[in-house]
């Protein structure tokens, strides 16, 4: 799964939360991209995940030779999810194929309506929209529908969930959803083995 | 500046081709890049000069044909081109648009130079080249 964003929409926390509500039910891992630190891997690690940060430097995505690097010194063939948390942006990681079979982009409500519209590319793209932190929707004035509807102009066949990942609210919709989708992926991938 | 690792991984296409072909350099490189993309023409071909250096690709021109994004209607099976924004409905029945073109990041062909004089013979002597060799 390739998780997008742009910069503080919220990735880190909502994989946080997911892996809570997940934890024991499939293995999973983590891989983390950005410029700089280990911070979001110390995050994941904390739960007792195996994590693995690639810092690109000044690169604005990940891109699959990154990724291919990454998996020398981090094996995961005993997985059933791995998690691809790219860099915090809503332009380049859009074109930049990582062998993902899932795509998820996430958009906080405070972002604005029109974030789908913008960038119609990263939003086109996507398998499912996160929309994340609802329980600022009322402060940031923000009008769920506008926005989804707005997601759907530009991709009418995306999977949208409305959730909070701090307050927990919407959350378990999304963990049952991707729960069943990585059953039925696994049962598909051993048919075609 | 993502185009930068765009042009780099063209550089290497361009190098790997050009040496299977034992090519002594690289003359055109040919590419379709679709307007649903987040590449920039301009941004490509600035990123191409710099990624080209000390290559076999050194002198190579890199020719962009840019490829309009174009959608139909799954079921009117009307298409348009989206020109200011990008609405995946179909205006008429209301239905969800595909996408025909405007994705594409393609090399066409690769032009090289393969070092042969071009002389009457050359097609002959391709053939017996071709030839196994016993």
């Amino acid at each position: 799964m390739n998780l997008m964003s742009a910069p503080g929409a919220g990735k880190t926390t909502l994989l946080e939360a997911t892996i809570k509500a997940l934890q024991g039910k499939f293995r999973l891992a983590v891989i983390e991209g950005d410029l700089q630190t280990d911070l979001d891997a110390q995050r994941i690690q904390a739960l007792g995940v195996r994590a693995y940060q690639i810092t690109t430097g000044t690169t604005c995505h990940l891109d699959a030779r990154m990724v291919a690097r990454a998996l020398d010194a981090f094996p995961v063939n005993d997985l059933d999810l791995l998690v691809i948390e790219n860099v915090g942006n809503l332009i380049c990681p859009a074109s930049f194929d990582l062998g993902e079979s899932l795509r998820v982009v996430v958009c906080s409500v405070a972002e604005g309506p029109e974030k789908p519209k913008k960038y119609p590319v990263m939003f086109n793209k996507a398998n499912v929209v996160l929309i994340n932190k609802i329980d600022l929707a009322e402060a940031s004035g923000m009008d769920l529908k506008e926005l989804t509807a707005n997601v759907r102009e530009v991709n009418p066949n995306a999977t949208i969930f409305a959730l909070s990942a701090r307050t927990g609210e919407g959350m378990p919709v999304w963990t049952d959803w991707l729960q069943r989708a990585v059953a039925v992926h696994a049962s598909v991938a051993m048919v075609s083995v | 500046m993502h185009e930068i690792s765009i042009a780099e991984s063209i550089v290497q296409i361009a190098e790997a081709k050009a040496r299977e072909q034992n090519a002594r350099s690289v003359q055109i490189i040919k590419l379709r890049l679709g307007t649903f993309t987040t590449i920039v023409a301009d941004a490509l071909q600035f990123a191409f000069e710099i990624a080209r250096q000390g290559t076999l690709s050194r002198d190579a021109r890199l020719d962009i044909e840019i490829v309009p994004m174009v959608v139909r209607c799954v079921v009117c099976e009307a298409s348009t081109q989206p020109v200011r924004g990008v609405c995946l409905i179909c205006e008429q029945c209301g239905f969800p648009l595909e996408i025909i073109s405007g994705e594409e990041l393609q090399i066409e062909y690769i032009e090289v130079d393969s070092g042969k004089e071009k002389s009457p013979w050359s097609q002959y002597q391709n053939e017996f080249q071709s030839k196994p060799m016993y």
